[in-house]
């Protein structure tokens, strides 16, 4: 993330002549949006064309291998489970439902914790005070014994999982945000708007928020892969995701005893939520590139 | 010519952790309409205090202890009193000493000339931002002023990107302009053409400017009156030919002795 620092700079090269913006950036961001929006769309359109194998169980196929290693057959692609469901099916619906959760998992920690960050970096005294203090208290708190906490007490479901990835994402976020914001209010250009008459709000929501446009994308594109990370964690301790409903993690917990007899069933979740997250933080990083103009002109 | 600033034994104080510390003390100026008046002093002076006391825009532990400013006869700040808020990039523009950094980097130049003219102009259109965006970008000397209104900060040179700051502190016809030390950060050339471009200004518009520098032979150059600021005082304040030229404080005497010469 070295995006974020380069931000902060100064664009003191003066004179540097107008050139066509960001060719290289945008390059980058196409060619990894297209592996995200492939996998996106596929998990969503597949299991609708009717082309999977049916998701039952068939005790006579358990543990199948895949199709290109012996014994496979292409009746099932990836093989199948102790219980002879096909892997593909569920790793095609389970795909679904982590992206989901990568996704809403992000926004829920990043809206608020931007948002308290701004307010404290930007309007200090008591608002500072008393945010920062809950971000302490937040951090110091183990993210496991919230997490148990909550679920014992409401339940595994969707809703409370979100309402984890947002408590233990929001601290992180807020605390990045505000000293973020602390640098850009110091910066002579905020001190002008004052000067010209700005006030605070827009100074806030005009002027701050988009000068962090790039940390809150850097955020933004980490916290996708920590929550599909911490939701795999959760699955894996059976907290997370209950069947019938899966998720990458909750495949990974479930293969992970059968590994030395079907490895593949703990083995294409496993890989894909790598590829996942890898792919998520190269994205954030592109976008980084292409957002700021001064960059974006190689 | 009448008065249009008026600083009048301005006293400001700054609580610190160590005790109360006077920036500023009693301090009088004065500026009338199309007049320049300089204010100069080593770091430490008070003369950015007093540039940012005018409009309000002290820090939190600094107030403002006896005196007043007042700004074409309203009091806009005393004890107790600020209505710096009506006045701020209205009838007051300011210009500061780094515009690469006094611009944000991420708007284009006509989108935050649009956004103080939204701020000021009720009712503004469309249009007419573009013309008076246009406008104020010619009065500012800048030869291709739509190529300039479509860039970004940092695609344009030191020396434009000075003329933009400016623009953005006279596009809604301030009676007011501050500039704090807004020539220091250029190189000499450029200077020289800033310095002659508010000179025109000032003639052009009828405003007052009040050119902050620790510059004492630049401020010689441009300004009509000249105030000497050490220690938070106004040492010395007069016309900027008997200024230089008959000093009456020891304090102006070593400060221009302290210019190097060539002879």
């Amino acid at each position: 993330m070295t995006g974020v620092s380069q931000l902060e700079l100064d664009p003191t090269a003066a004179g540097t002549p107008p050139r066509r913006p960001g060719r290289r950036a945008r390059t980058s961001v196409f060619w990894l949006s297209l592996p995200l929006a492939v996998v996106s769309v596929g998990v969503f359109v597949l299991p609708l064309t009717g082309l999977l194998p049916a998701a039952g169980q068939d005790l006579a196929a358990t543990r199948q291998p895949p199709a290109f290693l012996p014994g496979g057959t292409w009746a099932h692609p990836l093989g199948t489970d102790k219980l002879g469901q096909d892997v593909l099916t569920q790793f095609v619906t389970a795909g679904r439902l982590t992206i989901v959760i990568g996704l809403v998992g992000a926004l829920v920690a990043i809206g608020p914790g931007t948002l308290l960050g701004v307010l404290a970096g930007y309007f200090r005294g008591w608002v500072d005070r008393v945010i920062s203090v809950l971000i302490d208290a937040q951090l110091a708190l183990p993210f496991i014994l919230v997490a148990l906490a909550i679920i014992a007490n409401r339940g595994s479901s969707l809703p409370v999982l979100f309402l984890v990835l947002a408590l233990t994402g929001w601290a992180v976020c807020a605390r990045v945000t505000r000293s973020a914001t602390m640098a850009i209010r110091e910066r002579q250009f905020v001190f002008g708007l004052r000067a010209a008459g700005a006030s605070e709000p827009r100074i806030v929501f005009r002027h701050i928020l988009p000068n962090l446009a790039g940390t809150t994308v850097a955020l933004g594109t980490l916290q996708v892969g920590t929550a599909i990370l911490v939701e795999s964690a959760l699955s894996f301790l059976g907290l997370g995701v209950v069947p019938p409903m899966n998720s990458w993690g909750s495949m990974l917990a479930s293969g992970q005893d059968e590994l030395s007899q079907a490895w593949w069933i703990a083995f294409f979740p496993g890989l894909a939520i790598t590829l996942l997250v890898l792919l998520v933080n190269l994205l954030g990083d592109a976008l980084l590139t292409h957002h700021d103009p001064r960059k974006a002109r190689r | 010519m009448s008065v249009l600033l008026k600083a009048d034994g301005l006293a400001v104080t700054a609580r610190l952790a160590g005790g109360d510390l006077r920036l500023l003390d009693d301090v009088d100026l004065e500026i009338r309409r199309g007049q320049i008046v300089g204010v100069v002093g080593e770091s430490g002076s008070g003369k950015t205090t007093l540039a940012r006391c005018v409009v309000g825009l002290l820090d939190r532990n600094v107030r403002v202890e006896h005196g007043s400013v007042t700004l074409a006869g309203d009091v806009v700040v005393a004890p107790g009193v600020d209505r710096t808020d009506r006045v701020r990039g209205s009838a007051v523009g300011m210009v500061f000493q780094d515009a690469s950094r006094s611009l944000n980097p991420l708007m284009r130049v006509r989108t935050q000339l649009a956004e103080v003219l939204r701020r000021h102009v009720r009712d503004i259109t469309r249009a007419e931002v573009r013309r008076r965006s246009l406008e104020v970008l010619e009065q500012m000397r800048i030869a291709d002023p739509s190529r300039v209104l479509d860039s970004y900060p940092h695609q344009l040179s030191g020396g434009l990107r000075q003329r933009v700051a400016i623009a953005l502190a006279v596009v809604t016809r301030p009676a007011l302009v501050i500039a704090d030390e807004c020539t220091t950060a250029l190189d000499v050339t450029t200077q020289t053409k800033v310095v002659g471009l508010f000179r025109t200004l000032v003639d052009e518009l009828g405003i007052g400017l009040l050119f902050v520098t620790h510059d004492l032979m630049l401020a010689s150059d441009l300004c009509d009156r000249i105030t000497v600021m050490s220690g938070g005082r106004v040492v010395e304040a007069g016309d900027a030919a008997s200024v230089l030229d008959r000093p009456q404080q020891d304090y102006t005497r070593r400060l221009l002795a302290a210019i190097p010469s060539w002879t």
